[in-house]
């Protein structure tokens, strides 16, 4: 026998029963299709986040104050320290070759009033290149000039909300504002950036660091952010810091430097597993397809057993028979498994369609392994009703008529 | 027909078929399995966590600086212009309901004591700590009343700080320095693990104002309330808002109740377990699927028992009872096998992963076993209505 005769016949034993290969080809989809989108969805969630932290800035390490001795915890993201990480610190950072550049951040929470209106934000204080290191757009004036850090100057940008729950349609570059009890006159307003990583860029007012730490009456700094030469010179920048800032320190090592790529690698790890987890619950409705397939094969055997006994007179051997058989099982998951594709992909590209933040997209080994999981159950689930169809004893099917 | 007959007619088929009903009834069995261990992880972690919260009491409201919050954390507690002070602590113990307070500053710093030296918690807070957050002390005493304004330089170890500094010996009457200031080590306290990735046992704990003190700050970070049980949350809260307000002049600060912690909490838990229950659902499904496919099947090969028994006068709701019992049985035994295996592999998932907080739930089980019920219901209505359609005369010719 032909493989194309095999085919044929599996073909035939498909159309024969309509309504039954069709439940079967359902079940087999509906499996595919929920481990298609449920991937889909892990790994949309998984470049959402990376995504957002990558668009942190490139090469950017963050050096924050505080240590625990404990490793592998987490680092102190909150909490004082006796010491501070002072602007001196951040701008001695500036020595290292591996460096380009140095944003020293401090915030704090303060209302920002113009006229009858106040708001209570998130206010920075930073240098002119955070703008660069954070990747912000100005939309309308200028960023904070590059002036001395260490001085302080009564100028401020606003984060679009903060500007137009404050100033409304009107024009906010060049009036003056109240930030705490210091008046502040806008230079410029950041372009709608969206939330990056719990803080609200667009509910915020950057102000030059000097003025913050004296607003805040405080000499430390909440962050420095560093942005690395380029992405091999990360480690070494690291060390450098590390280096740096215990010289300065008197020999304690209290700062934790937290490099970008180790934070986004953690959550890649952490999303990679969930999708995995997610995919292979959803996989257990595949198997649940597979004993459907095997069921139904069992009945079409003894549905056709005549007919078994028939193309066994015909001198098919053992071997034909089976191969007959598993080919239809087989045929059935294929097909099944293709439409449940086609399926997944057409849910995913709607839900895309109507919550265009979440890019749904199976990643291709989740839908490459789905659809061989498939084929392969529908195989082995094939076997033993197609052993059954191959023990058959040629005369005693064909008595069966 | 009786009922005791329509159900032995309706086995009788299910067991003439038996390895074709086993294999219905598994794909059943293997969803309702998912399903329940899923629902069991499921709660596991809702209880896990809700335990973790309410391990400092339920009866608790803090109030933390700055008006605006960002994922809970309020950048307010990092600096602020509008400090929440000491006094402000003392003064909210006066608030009717409640029963203690407790300024908190938190901070990390160098630890050194019998000549070993850490980098540990720092936490500043008042003598009522222990009763606000249902901690206790192992050995010694903790910070007593002083004046809040001057206390006296006493400090409280955290169990792991102390195995750490001083190991096997005594610690009390110790001297200890953090972060350059000295302190005497009046207690130690029991151990209390991890909580959202703070390890409560590698801190020491010292009075608020010498906290302040260390870390050159105006503001507290948070204060924390204990109100009587019984009280009603929202009159303590109303009661702390007014006075607050009235000290500070305008509402500066956000009170946050363990009550709405709790509510919020336990709200997204609930959908997440709905979530992975429902995941399981899809194989429920297509275990579904598979009951009307069988049944479509059963229906077309009894063809001609459908035509006899209605040519001997069985009435058509008779037929499709029987055809239903059919699929119910299905499922149901299905059903029954999946709660064991789900049973048996949560089981096997505490003693094998003690650290996965699994929790079998009746209510889980019960709805997924009323689950597949409906399920069977759903899946053997169609094919229970085709048989019961049959014309009788139809019927027996195709003998």
């Amino acid at each position: 026998m032909r493989i194309g005769d095999v085919f044929a016949y599996a073909y035939g034993g498909v159309v024969g029963y309509r309504l039954r290969s069709l439940l079967m080809l359902f079940a087999m989809a509906v499996g595919v299709a929920s481990v298609v989108v449920l991937t889909g969805l892990g790994e949309g969630a998984r470049r959402y986040v990376t995504g957002e932290f990558a668009s942190l800035g490139t090469h950017l390490l963050i050096v924050l104050p505080g240590r625990n001795e404990t490793t592998g915890g987490a680092p102190p993201l909150l909490g004082e320290t006796p010491r501070d990480l002072t602007l001196d610190d951040a701008l001695a950072l500036q020595r290292s070759a591996a460096i380009r550049r140095i944003a020293p951040v401090t915030v704090g929470s303060a209302p920002v009033s113009f006229e009858q209106r106040e708001r209570e934000v998130i206010t920075i204080g930073t240098t002119a290149d955070f703008l660069h290191v954070r990747q912000l757009k100005i939309l309308s004036g200028r960023f904070l000039p590059q002036t001395d850090p260490r001085r302080a100057a009564s100028i401020c940008v606003l984060g679009g909300k903060l500007k137009r729950e404050l100033f409304g349609n009107r024009s906010a570059v060049g009036n003056w504002v109240r930030v705490g009890d210091r008046r502040f006159r806008v230079v410029g307003v950041l372009a709608s950036e969206g939330r990056a990583i719990g803080i609200d860029l667009e509910d915020m007012v950057v102000i030059p660091v000097a003025s913050a730490q004296a607003l805040f009456d405080t000499p430390s700094l909440f962050r420095i952010l560093v942005e690395a030469r380029s992405q091999s010179l990360i480690p070494r920048a690291k060390q450098q810091i590390s280096e740096i800032i215990r010289a300065r320190h008197e020999g304690e090592d209290d700062v934790t430097v937290i490099t970008q790529d180790a934070v986004i690698s953690t959550f890649n790890k952490i999303f990679t597993a969930l999708t995995m987890t997610v995919g292979g619950i959803a996989a257990i409705s595949l198997a649940v397809a597979g004993i459907l397939i095997m069921n139904v094969m069992l009945v079409a055997v003894s549905q056709r057993t005549a007919e078994i006994g028939v193309i066994k007179a015909l001198g098919a051997t053992r071997g034909t028979i089976l191969a007959l058989f598993v080919t239809e099982a087989g045929v059935m998951a294929a097909v099944g498994a293709v439409l449940g594709l086609a399926l997944g992909y057409a849910v995913s590209a709607t839900v895309g369609q109507v919550y265009p933040v979440l890019s749904i997209t199976a990643p291709l080994w989740a839908s490459a392994s789905a659809l061989c999981l498939a084929i392969v159950l529908g195989l082995v689930f094939g076997v033993l009703p197609a052993r059954r169809a191959a023990a058959l004893d040629p005369i005693a099917a064909l008595a069966r008529r | 027909m009786r009922f005791q007959d329509g159900f032995n007619f309706a086995t009788g088929a299910l067991r003439s078929n038996g390895l074709r009903s086993g294999l219905t009834a598994l794909g059943i069995a293997v969803g309702i399995a998912a399903v329940v261990l899923l629902t069991s992880i499921g709660a596991g972690v809702h209880r896990y966590v809700l335990s973790e919260f309410t391990q400092f009491g339920t009866n608790l409201i803090a109030i933390v600086p700055g008006k605006t919050e960002t994922f809970g954390i309020s950048t307010a507690a990092v600096s602020n212009v509008r400090p929440l002070s000491l006094d402000d602590a003392a003064a909210l113990v006066r608030v009717d309901g409640v029963v203690a307070s407790v300024p908190v500053i938190q901070g990390n710093a160098e630890v050194e004591g019998a000549g070993r030296s850490r980098r540990s918690m720092v936490l500043g807070v008042g003598a009522e700590m222990p009763r606000v957050w249902s901690m206790r002390v192992s050995t010694g005493r903790f910070l007593p009343r002083d004046d809040q304004r001057s206390p006296r330089a006493y400090a409280v170890l955290g169990s792991k700080v102390r195995k750490e500094l001083f190991g096997d010996r005594n610690p009390l009457g110790q001297r200890l320095r953090v972060g350059g200031d000295r302190y005497r080590i009046v207690g130690v306290m029991e151990s209390k693990g991890q909580f959202l990735g703070f390890d409560l046992d590698d801190a020491v704990y010292v009075p608020a104002a010498k906290a302040l003190e260390l870390f050159d700050r105006e503001s507290l970070m948070e204060i924390d309330l204990l109100y009587r049980a019984g009280v009603s949350v929202e009159t303590v809260k109303g009661s702390a808002k007014r006075l607050m307000i009235a000290r500070h002049g305008s509402e500066d600060f956000t009170i946050i109740t363990q009550q709405q912690m709790l509510d919020v909490l336990g709200s997204v838990l609930e959908v997440l377990t709905f979530a992975v229950a429902a995941l399981g659902g899809i194989s429920l499904f297509v275990g579904g699927v598979g009951i009307l496919t069988i049944m479509t099947i059963a229906v077309s090969e009894r063809t001609a028992e459908i035509g006899l028994m209605r040519a001997i006068g069985a009435t058509r709701g008779q037929v499709l009872r029987l055809f239903l019992y059919e699929s119910l049985l299905l499922a149901a035994a299905g059903g029954l096998a999946g709660l064991v295996l789900g049973f048996g592999l949560a089981l096997l998932l505490v003693f094998a992963l003690p650290a996965l907080p699994v929790h079998p739930s009746t209510e889980y089980v019960l709805l997924a076993e009323g689950l597949a019920v409906a399920i069977g219901l759903a899946a053997g209505i169609v094919p229970a209505r085709n048989a019961a359609t049959l014309q009788p005369l139809e019927a027996l010719r195709a003998e």
